[in-house]
């Protein structure tokens, strides 16, 4: 087959699929739920920066990552439970562990993490939500006394403890996102009848992606939140975020582009298949989309922010812009694999295509209400753990 | 000197813990009580399930449920070369059509060119899943093309969809030919 040949035309000049493989089943919400938990490892690890490896420039952003975390930890199993249906017997997988089972394994590995996010959210607001609880009434005061864990010392000795506490969960808390993350990877990386998935570097470039949509995603939310409220944003924090991503970035990239060149240099012997999906129904939203505009662009974009010391005003213009870029890079990458390894038939001699609907239950309006509930449920976890607040309670910068 | 407070320094790392017994303990109790009875009975899975399956709606019949009512088409339909091909590839689903012995609902009829598609999905020369002697497949519009027919002319228009060589055979017969294959025997 001639590479000057793609996108549908590929499609149309050698199609068989077998019946079974027609539909993709695997839909927009499977898009979602390793874009989500990618979210989550990725904010974690900026936290992590400041609190395991104490890369000081970080601290604006230090608690607020951990709070945006939690907003999108709360809703990744959300795309899952709407795409199995039954929510309800979604506990059955706690109640009857199976240890053969890859996909099982995620409510243990989930509520392991949750557990450790939570825990370390706790302790690390502890003394604001003392001081925070001195101040409120009424319900907020009995909020912040269980957010406590009801205790009020707040003495150099307690919050001794607290630090020790707070280093350990940090710390166990790195390689528990890294496993989390790597776990979705290796969901698709041992799918051995698939051969877009079935590559152990899967579980690795889904972390790097996981690290690089984390960052991109602290960099939009925080100039977006600091300019609406009227704050200043920390430009010292900013450049130091945005040389995190292009480093993680730098390494994402290249193992997503040394995967595709690895199967192209061995040719093994299911490389025909491969060759055809990124020629054919792969063409736009791998080769033009992914990398060519959301990736190269970025990549030397971010390259210039992190060598070139730009004027102020201009690096808080590009760091959203070039940010949402990366976020839609790595959404396209989700898409890429999840999608695009079904739409390769079983047979070997074909692909078949895939358009969500808009008003289908897994179709793209429940997909972005599933995207904005973790911004809503970060609002109402603001009101109660103020983001930008340190220790007394008192408004940072 | 140190301002006094209500709780102990640790108090609140003793209270997680116990947080965490207790909500261990009950995870282990409450396991029993919400587990399935018959969980286990077979291996892992619910043992009921069994039951629940058997009880799922048949949807699928075989030809000789068709055949009880349409019986022209019975005759037809097993002397082609047809015959082993289930009735529901093309027509959809028994259970949508009869239930509980009674007619439901009229199945949709495929026309025009959806019966060209409907062909297709089996006889495609593109698909080269099966030998030759087992299925015969063309590639369209060639297969027009070589049968000196106009290229829009509909599959059904030569094959009788129940038995494809049934008007061409009578065809053959009646001006004297022999097809391809007859040759042989």
């Amino acid at each position: 087959m001639s590479v000057a040949v793609h996108g549908d035309a590929v499609a149309a000049a050698a199609n068989y699929i077998f019946p079974n493989d027609l539909h993709v089943h695997w839909s927009l919400m499977i898009v979602l739920y390793p874009y989500i938990t990618g979210l989550v490892a990725g904010a974690f690890i900026v936290s992590s920066l400041y609190h395991v490896f104490h890369i000081k420039a970080l601290k604006p952003v230090a608690r607020f990552s951990l709070l945006f975390a939690l907003a999108f930890l709360i809703c990744a199993t959300w795309p899952l439970l709407n795409h199995l249906g039954h929510p309800e017997r979604a506990m059955s997988m706690m109640l009857t562990p199976n240890p053969t089972s890859a996909m099982a394994g995620f409510g243990y590995i989930y509520t392991a993490y949750f557990i450790v996010l939570v825990l370390e959210i706790l302790f690390i607001f502890r003394p604001t939500v003392v001081a925070l609880g001195q101040k409120a009434t009424g319900f907020m005061k009995m909020l912040y006394s269980v957010l406590a864990i009801g205790s009020d010392n707040v003495s150099e000795r307690a919050l001794k403890l607290d630090q020790k506490i707070i280093a350990f969960l940090a710390a166990i808390g790195i390689p528990m996102a890294c496993v989390l993350h790597g776990y979705v990877g290796f969901i698709f990386g041992g799918i051995k009848a698939n051969p877009l998935w079935a590559t152990p570097l899967m579980p690795l470039i889904f972390l790097l992606s996981a690290c690089v949509s984390g960052i991109a995603g602290i960099i939009v939310t925080y100039i977006f939140l600091m300019k609406i409220s009227g704050r200043k944003i920390d430009v010292d924090c900013v450049q130091t975020l945005i040389k995190f991503l292009w480093g993680f970035f730098i390494l994402d990239f290249v193992f997503e582009m040394l995967e595709i060149f690895s199967h192209f240099y061995m040719a093994t012997h299911h490389w025909h298949t491969l060759e055809a999906l990124y020629s054919g129904p792969l063409f736009t939203s791998f080769w033009v989309a992914q990398v060519g505009v959301f990736s190269v662009i970025p990549f030397f974009v971010l390259m210039a922010m992190s060598l070139i010391k730009f004027k102020d005003s201009l690096l808080l213009f590009i760091a959203p812009i070039v940010s949402v870029m990366i976020l839609i890079q790595v959404l396209l990458m989700r898409w890429n694999v999840v999608v695009g390894g079904q739409l390769m038939s079983k047979s070997e001699r074909g692909a078949t295509t895939f358009h969500p609907m808009w008003f289908e239950k897994e179709g793209i309006l429940p997909a972005i209400l599933i995207m904005i509930a973790p911004v809503v449920i970060l609002w109402i976890i603001g009101k109660v753990l103020p983001f930008w607040m340190d220790d007394d309670g008192v408004e940072t910068a | 000197m140190e301002k006094e407070y209500k709780s102990k320094y640790y108090s609140h790392v003793v209270k997680i813990v116990l947080i965490f017994i207790v909500v261990g303990v009950l995870a282990v109790v409450g396991r029993n009580y919400l587990l399935p009875d018959t969980m286990g009975q077979y291996g892992h899975y619910r043992g009921s399930d069994l039951e629940d399956q058997r009880n799922v709606e048949v949807r699928s019949h075989t030809n000789e449920s068709c055949f009880e009512c349409h019986r022209p088409i019975r005759l037809i339909h097993k002397a082609g070369v047809h015959k082993t091909v289930s009735c529901e590839f093309c027509h959809g689903p028994y259970a949508d059509h009869v239930k509980d012995g009674k007619y439901v609902a009229k199945l949709p009829v495929k026309k025009g060119m959806e019966i060209k598609e409907l062909c297709l999905r089996c006889h495609n020369k593109i698909i080269r899943a099966r030998p030759e002697e087992s299925i015969k497949v063309v590639a369209m519009p060639q297969h027009l093309e070589e049968m000196k027919v106009q290229v829009d002319h509909n599959c059904n228009q030569c094959h009788m969809v129940h038995d494809p060589l049934l008007w061409i055979k009578a065809a053959n017969e009646m001006m004297g030919m022999e097809m391809k294959g007859d040759k042989k025997n």
